[in-house]
């Protein structure tokens, strides 16, 4: 087991285990899959996978999905990211009812999110009213209320 | 709550985790972002300014003790008070969010 990893969740063991509701936790996992063995993501009650809609992204979400599922990692669900059309939409929605992946939120390709990161912009300040902020604040409403 | 992304690298993980974040503070929550990517760029997203990012001192391993038991399971103790850790490790970004960043992670043996 990595030290790096294993000094994050211990940070975030005891945080939680001092003050329970004092703080919401956002955790920007790693990329590649072997984190979560490793149990970063231990003290987390909801888990979210991002999803494109292209096939090997919604294999890797799924794989993901499994896994915290396995590890008994809160409740876990999708986000579709960079939905572009119907089609797209489909397509995620169709792999999603196959492995039982719930979407809780859709969120569109946004060219304003592209500007922000050229000139190292948080994209909330850059284009704060942009399609795809409205469908993460819409997420955020949803997970402060429970949903 | 307590809530983490994933997603392949490119995936907007990172973008969606930032502004997550940013907008649990502005609706008046406490927030602490965890940045465990082993190439680690929340900072920006959370709108901190570059030299500010330079400045983060990410977790250091030495926090937490770890023993080899006798049965070969190994003992984990995180040595301070998470709060105080919070203070001390956790950058100011905007909204009030507090940023703590996983440290570098080693290779081989240290794995």
């Amino acid at each position: 087991m990595c030290g790096a990893h294993a000094t994050v969740r211990g940070f975030l063991g005891e945080l939680v285990a001092k003050s329970p509701d004092a703080f919401d936790i956002v955790v920007d996992m790693e990329a590649g899959l072997e984190h979560l063995s490793r149990g970063t993501g231990k003290h987390v009650s909801r888990f979210l996978a991002v999803v494109e809609p292209y096939f090997r992204s919604m294999e890797t979400a799924r794989r993901v999905a499994d896994l915290a599922r396995e590890l008994g990692i809160g409740e876990v669900s999708a986000v579709l990211n960079k939905a572009r059309n119907a089609a797209d939409r489909d397509a995620v929605t169709a792999f999603c009812v196959t492995h039982q992946l719930k979407i809780v939120a859709e969120i569109p390709y946004d060219p304003a999110l592209a500007d922000a990161e050229r000139i190292g912009q948080p994209p909330l300040d850059f284009s704060p009213r942009s399609p795809s902020i409205q469908a993460m604040r819409t997420l955020t409403d949803q997970l402060i209320a429970g949903g | 709550m307590r809530i983490a992304i994933a997603g392949k690298g490119g995936s907007g993980k990172t973008t969606i985790s930032g502004t997550l974040a940013r907008l649990l503070a502005q609706a008046g929550r406490q927030v602490v972002a965890v940045d465990a990517d082993t190439n680690p760029n929340l900072a920006t997203t959370l709108g901190l300014q570059p030299e500010r990012v330079q400045q983060i001192v990410s977790l250091p391993r030495s926090l937490l003790k770890r023993e080899t038991q006798p049965d070969g399971s190994m003992l984990s103790t995180f040595l301070r008070d998470p709060l105080d850790v919070l203070d001390e490790y956790g950058a100011r970004a905007p909204d009030g969010v507090r940023l703590i960043v996983m440290g570098a992670v080693g290779h081989g043996g240290a794995g």
